[in-house]
């Protein structure tokens, strides 16, 4: 890293330079903006906004010569040290710049100017010739509209002027009348076609083509066939439409530079950069655009920059504007040749922040929904980093064995992290961190293949985070110390493992990064959010009955959203869902003090690192500092829960206990997560995720994609032609997302045998048989079926006596519901372990039997050969009760399958051969 | 369902019969004991969140109540079977008379999942609960308390019903308050000392110093941790104590020979009781296997963590040395188990006694509620140990004058005071 540093001073003094310059223009435009300014007074202030602009502004003076009229600064003096830039208007000299030195300075790239400063005085003079031309266009159209009674005459004066000033544009305004006569069906029009342009022929004429070629116009003929046209075009349009087309040409004329640079997919970011300033300064001058031409733009920046699928366009386009793209280009970092993309997190973010901005004006919940501020460097960058550092070759990590990728996996992250960053990609980052100060920053990975094949492949890839402190040169290295690691994990053995499983190695990836602040407030020497988590438009994991699955799912947890994305087996964020705010996961004291958080994430901006912290500790330690503590915690008192008022928490004594019960009962949270996710959802045609933070009283949104499934937990697609003899059992009623392959055993408790015990102690047994299952039967592997509720306690005839730990390495948990004699048991939905099975992926489905149309193979699981004795001999007497099913050795080693898909509301068990689970 | 099925009615009828036989007790006296006295079977009509409406069945089991007014829990329970809380009604009527409280024994319920309820319709259920029985249930007559999935919150909500359908205060009605709201102080206590006064009885007759003697407990939850505290007090060396690791899913045992340090444990313990394994290396505890607490070479165990814990594998490992068994939990000790006890002649203090501080504890909230006056908490503890040691003394005299193995005579002894109640006020 050491070369980076010499070499982050050089670019610093540059940067300032370059600010200088931004500066410069910036006033220039200023004066060319201000309204009802003659040519004179912009002149007059040119003398003084251009000077502050060039490296040694004491001795630069200004000469501007326009028309008839010269301009100079107040000591001016004629000196050897120039720079001139003409002043063109329609391809004609109407005027020059010139800026002199008065003493000698050292030489630099032209004489003693710099080559930027050469760019700088060149777009200047553009920028007055552009603003001189639009003065006298609207001239023009000004003088036509006060008589608006000889609109011939109007038009007529327009096409002249064109025709002494700029020949180009009549010529492309006539073309363009000519097509519109043609589609109006008018023949004289058609004719005219066949000579203004030599391609246009009818079908015969092409089936006769001659082998010469076409004989091409002079400038001369076309302006007359101008005339020939528009005489046409007087004869069957009104003079009105003639009037208006040709303004409205003219117009969108002068954006004509965009849509080359638009359509052209050569182009690099920064020329559709410049082309979208300058389309920005114009509209800001009063440019307006056709619909069509505006919509055109939207799209091809969209394709451009965030994503080629149409889907994602036709979605797209309907919410972000040229405009928007500006400020966003405007924090766009990349190569300087850069085709880049923002990648997958980033276009979504970008299009739900422009989604909830245009839903806000009719909800009031949508209202002061924020956005951190965010920098985005192009997909591309990690291309032009690896090239920079000669590390190519690691692009061919893909086609090695995973296991080596595995092993070389550290080696990777160590060269990427000691390898320097291109200087423009520094300058952008450099750039990035004045504009976000000292605040801690996330580094966020957005690949293109996100995008392509959907969420299950986000995650897979690295977010950092970096405190951002010291002074500036320390922030930078650290910045780029943590992108280049994000960069590496693109290499990491699991991306890669997941490429090479979904047959996705070949295909072209690139990450984008996302530069975020990192929402929270500063605390002590911490800082974090009051509280961040993520919310899921559908809840794949109802906790009861009444609990649907549009009612949604959050999950919150205090401080940074980190434990609230990852599942963590010791510890547990809160489960909440918007639309039944009022059915919580855990309903007894010992459930809710037993799942409620225990630990925070934050950044320690003392020793600039991420940390883990024990929440009581750190509650003694801030107390009240904690931001929103009222709404996030309750008191545990005796044998009472209680929210705190006012100030009623006594940080010393009171044993907290995180609840967020007074964030969901007196704050209009849940109400804004279910807008926002309906809102999402509908607007992108998708049931989204979406990650969030709160500082102070506002709710931000760090991220909306699709909502995601981690691999095992999409819907499954459930094939059609099982034949009904493999399938074992089917269901069609509280079923979660998942697919459940490789069950090689089936641990099966008879509802009837059970019920038929009359001992306590062999009820007891039961329980304990299958705690010692759960220890020698193949992890995950097996799955466990029984009656009623699983973890019954006190009343354990209505289901089997167990404890997580009995339980913690089945794949997935069955309980069966048989109808006795006139009612059908509840069932329990895992709610002694709910939220272990969550965190753990552990599936849970009910089973009703006894429902119509539903397979249940009892004879299978009963008749089969049953190894439980031949494991616990120790529970032999209970072998008409647990039966034990060894799936391949029984059908000749086939394995159960379980798949479940929640959107259709089924689920089915069958035996197949394939491990595999079928694509969706 | 099937009719040959588990039923923990008929169990604790059967239990009741063998009393019975013992005290040769006559027909009619039988037939009143072995069957709740009422039983209130209800419907509880709540008005649903989303504006519908939604019946539960309630019930309320008075067994028995000629000692004194009904005392017994309400359970919120999925699938709540009469024959369930008849069972408990009757555990009810001989838990109290063991200790020798002026109580009788009550149990009621709601056939619901409070996983499905919103904490308003809760609310409107236990109002709904009390409205339906408010006339058969009072401070003296029968008062309710928390039990499975009901808390210190629903009993707030049902003392409020009940209050507002009287027209009074009345405190009394119903046990589990939170202190300030008609609780007691000690509650938190009672059981860990109800158990080691006991133990301290024991050893008194057993004849033994209690500073000579060392123990291992089995949990380290609220019971244990005060159980481990007034032992301490006492002079005697806690060696082992077991409790549940969350992040492992397993049990641990933590053994330090010379003695644990109670103070040092509970800085490194969470609130359910799980020591920070880590830690508690760091602090020179020997980490041994969840079981290795019934093994060690110890004169008392106390096993206050679950029931079923003493099973028939690890009774026979049972040190020599061990003189006193106390169960601090509710049915530790499979009846395999308690055989093999029993046959090394150790001296148990079944359940039934053991763990009788709760609800000693529990009475004096209602006496306390019922006269509108509150004790110190020394008052509270002081009583309590009044309480239990009368009730052991009576218990073991009667153990040995009879030759009964412990467990037997506190069975015996309280099915006795009820059939002789019933008998003196002309019942029988």
């Amino acid at each position: 890293m050491k070369k980076n540093n010499k070499s982050v001073g050089i670019i610093i003094d540059d940067l300032k330079e370059r600010a200088k310059e931004l500066n410069c223009l910036y006033e220039v435009q200023k004066l060319l903006n201000k309204p009802e300014t003659t040519i004179k007074e912009i002149c007059e202030g040119l003398l003084n906004a251009i000077p502050p602009g060039w490296q040694y502004p004491e001795i630069c003076r200004v000469k501007i010569i326009y028309e008839n009229s010269t301009y100079q600064s107040d000591d001016f003096k004629e000196t050897r040290w120039v720079q001139n830039a003409d002043i063109i208007i329609h391809d004609e000299v109407r005027g020059k710049i010139s800026i002199y030195y008065i003493e000698e300075t050292p030489r630099a790239d032209e004489g003693p100017f710099l080559k930027e400063e050469r760019k700088l005085i060149n777009t200047i003079a553009e920028q007055v010739g552009l603003h001189i031309l639009y003065q006298e266009l609207k001239e023009v159209f000004h003088k036509q509209k006060k008589t608006t009674e000889q609109f011939k005459s109007d038009w007529w004066t327009i096409l002249d002027f064109l025709k002494k000033t700029d020949t180009k544009l009549l010529i492309r305004i006539s073309r363009k009348m000519l097509n519109y006569l043609c589609w109006s069906g008018i023949k004289e029009a058609e004719q005219l076609l066949v000579q203004f342009s030599p391609t246009y022929k009818n079908e015969i004429e092409l089936l006769k083509e001659i082998n010469r070629p076409y004989q091409y116009k002079t400038i001369n003929d076309t302006l007359t066939f101008s005339d020939d046209i528009f005489k046409i075009a007087s004869k069957h349009l009104s003079e009105k439409e003639i009037f208006n087309s040709i303004q409205k040409w003219i117009e969108e004329d002068k954006s004509g530079f965009l849509v080359n640079v638009l359509e052209n997919p050569g182009s690099s970011i920064s020329k559709i950069s410049d082309s979208i300033e300058r389309y920005h300064h114009l509209t800001q001058q009063g440019l307006e655009l056709s619909q069509r031409r505006e919509k055109g733009f939207r799209i091809a920046l969209i394709r451009r920059l965030m994503n080629d699928q149409a889907r994602f366009i036709n979605i797209a386009k309907q919410y972000i504007t040229v405009n928007d793209f500006n400020a966003l280009l405007h924090k766009l970092i990349h190569p300087t040749y850069s085709y880049g993309k923002l990648g997958g997190k980033s276009s979504g973010l970008f299009l739900a922040t422009q989604i909830l901005k245009r839903s806000s004006c009719d909800n009031e919940l949508l209202r002061n929904i924020k956005i951190p501020k965010t920098w985005y460097l192009t997909s591309d960058g990690i291309l032009q980093f690896m090239t920079y550092n000669n590390l190519e070759d690691i692009t061919e990590q893909k086609y090695k064995d995973v296991e080596r990728v595995r092993q070389e996996y550290p080696y990777v992250i160590h060269v990427f992290k000691n390898s320097p960053f291109p200087p423009d990609i520094i300058k952008g980052l450099s750039l990035a961190l004045d504009d976000f100060g000292d605040v801690p920053l996330i580094i966020r990975s957005s690949s293109l293949l996100e995008d392509q094949v959907g969420t299950a492949f986000a995650g897979k890839y690295k977010s950092l985070f970096v405190a951002n402190q010291g002074t500036h040169e320390e922030r930078l290295i650290a910045l780029m110390d943590a992108i280049a690691e994000v960069y590496a994990s693109t290499f990491g053995p699991d991306p890669i493992e997941y490429r090479i499983e979904h047959r996705l190695e070949d295909y072209h990836e690139e990450m984008g990064i996302l530069i975020q602040e990192v929402v929270g407030t500063k605390v002590g020497h911490y800082f974090f959010p009051a509280f961040a988590g993520v919310a899921f438009r559908n809840n794949e994991f109802p906790w009861s009955s009444r609990i649907k699955r549009e009612n949604g799912l959050v999950r919150i947890v205090p401080g940074l959203g980190t434990r609230a994305v990852d599942r963590l087996s010791s510890d547990y964020p809160i489960l909440i869902a918007p639309g039944q705010p009022n059915l919580r996961v855990n309903v007894t004291l010992d459930e809710i003090v037993r799942y409620s958080p225990k630990e925070i994430d934050l950044i320690n901006l003392k020793t600039g690192s991420f940390e883990t912290l024990d929440l009581k500790t750190l509650f003694k330690e801030v107390g009240q500092e904690y931001p929103y503590i009222n709404k996030i915690v309750s008191i545990l008192k005796e044998n009472q829960i209680h929210q705190p008022r006012g100030l009623g928490i006594d940080f010393e004594k009171n044993d907290l206990i995180v609840t967020f019960e007074g964030l969901i009962k007196n704050t209009p949270f849940l109400k804004q997560m279910q807008t926002i996710l309906h809102v999402l959802s509908e607007k992108l045609e998708t049931p989204v995720d979406i990650e969030f933070a709160f500082k102070g009283a506002d709710l931000y949104l760090l991220q909306c994609r699709p909502q995601s499934y981690s691999e095992d937990s999409k819907p499954a697609e459930i094939p059609k032609d099982i034949p009904k003899e493999k399938i074992v059992f089917s269901a069609n009623r509280f079923v979660s997302n998942a697919a459940v392959p490789d069950i090689t055993h089936i641990v099966y408790v008879s509802p009837q045998k059970y019920g038929e015990i009359t001992e306590h102690s062999d009820l007891i047994a039961v329980g304990r048989a299958i705690g010692k299952l759960n220890k020698v039967l193949p992890k995950r592997k097996f799955i466990l079926m029984g009656p009623g509720r699983w973890g019954s306690r006190g009343d354990i005839k209505l289901g089997v006596s167990v404890t997580y730990s009995d339980i913690n390495n089945t794949s997935m948990l069955i309980e069966i519901a048989r109808k006795q004699k006139d009612y059908v048991p509840d069932v329990s939905f895992g709610t002694h372990f709910f939220q272990d099975l969550v965190e753990e992926s552990i599936r849970y489905l009910p089973l009703y039997p006894d429902d119509s149309g539903i397979v249940f193979n009892e004879n299978f699981l009963t008749t089969s050969k049953n190894i439980f004795p031949f494991i616990l001999p120790d529970f032999a007497h209970l072998e008409n009760t647990i039966c034990v099913i060894n799936v391949p050795e029984l059908t000749n080693g086939l394995i159960l399958q379980v798949l479940m898909n929640a959107e259709q509301q089924k689920a089915v068990g069958f035996m197949t051969k394939s491990a595999e689970v079928p694509e969706t | 369902m099937n009719k040959k099925s588990y039923n923990p009615f008929e169990v604790a009828q059967k239990q009741f019969d063998r009393a019975a036989d013992l005290l040769e007790l006559d027909k009619a006296s039988r037939d009143l004991l072995r069957n709740p006295l009422r039983e209130y079977h209800f419907s509880i009509p709540v008005r649903m969140d989303d504006g519908s409406m939604n019946i539960f069945r309630g019930f309320r089991v008075q067994h028995n109540d000629a000692r004194g007014p009904g005392k017994g829990g309400v359970r919120f329970h999925p699938q709540e079977t009469i024959d369930t809380v008849r069972a408990l009604a009757m555990w009810m009527t001989w838990k109290c008379t063991v200790v020798d409280i002026p109580l009788g024994g009550s149990k009621g319920g709601i056939i619901c999942d409070p996983h499905n309820l919103s904490q308003l319709e809760q609310e409107r259920l236990c109002r709904g609960w009390v409205r339906q029985i408010a006339r058969n249930v009072g401070p003296l007559s029968d008062i309710p308390a928390p039990d499975v999935m009901t808390s210190a919150q629903h009993m707030l909500w049902m003392l409020d019903e009940y209050e507002a359908i009287h027209g009074t205060k009345n405190p009394g009605f119903i046990t589990g308050k939170p202190v300030g709201m008609g609780g007691s102080l000690g509650r938190k206590e009672a059981t860990g000392y109800g158990t080691i006064i006991t133990v301290r009885e024991a050893l008194k007759e057993l004849n033994i110093n209690p500073e000579d003697t060392c123990a291992s407990f089995q949990g380290f939850g609220n019971v244990s941790q005060f159980a481990i505290e007034l032992y301490q007090q006492m002079g005697g060396k806690i060696i082992c104590v077991s409790c549940w690791d969350q992040e492992d899913q397993t049990g641990y045992s933590y053994r330090k020979k010379d003695g644990i340090d109670l103070i040092e444990l509970l800085n490194i313990t969470d609130s359910f009781g799980g020591i920070d394994k880590t830690k508690a290396q760091e602090l020179d505890y020997e980490l041994l296997p969840g079981e290795a607490w019934i093994e060690q070479d110890v004169d008392i165990l106390i096993p206050a963590a679950l029931e079923n814990q003493i099973t028939a594998d690890n009774a026979t490992k049972i040190s020599n040395r061990v003189k006193i068994i106390a169960e601090g939990a509710n049915g530790p000790t499979t009846p395999e188990a308690d055989k093999i006890i029993r046959e090394h002649n150790i001296f148990m203090i079944p359940d039934l006694l053991a763990n009788a501080g709760g609800v000693t504890c529990s009475y004096f909230e209602q006496v306390q509620s019922n006269s509108n006056y509150f004790w110190e908490k020394d008052e509270v503890l002081g009583k309590l140990d009044v309480q239990m040691t009368s009730a052991f003394i009576a218990i073991s005299e009667f153990a040995k004058s009879k030759k009964l193995y412990m467990r037997d005579a506190a069975y015996v002894i309280a099915v006795n005071r009820v059939a002789q109640a019933c008998s003196d006020r002309g019942w029988v």
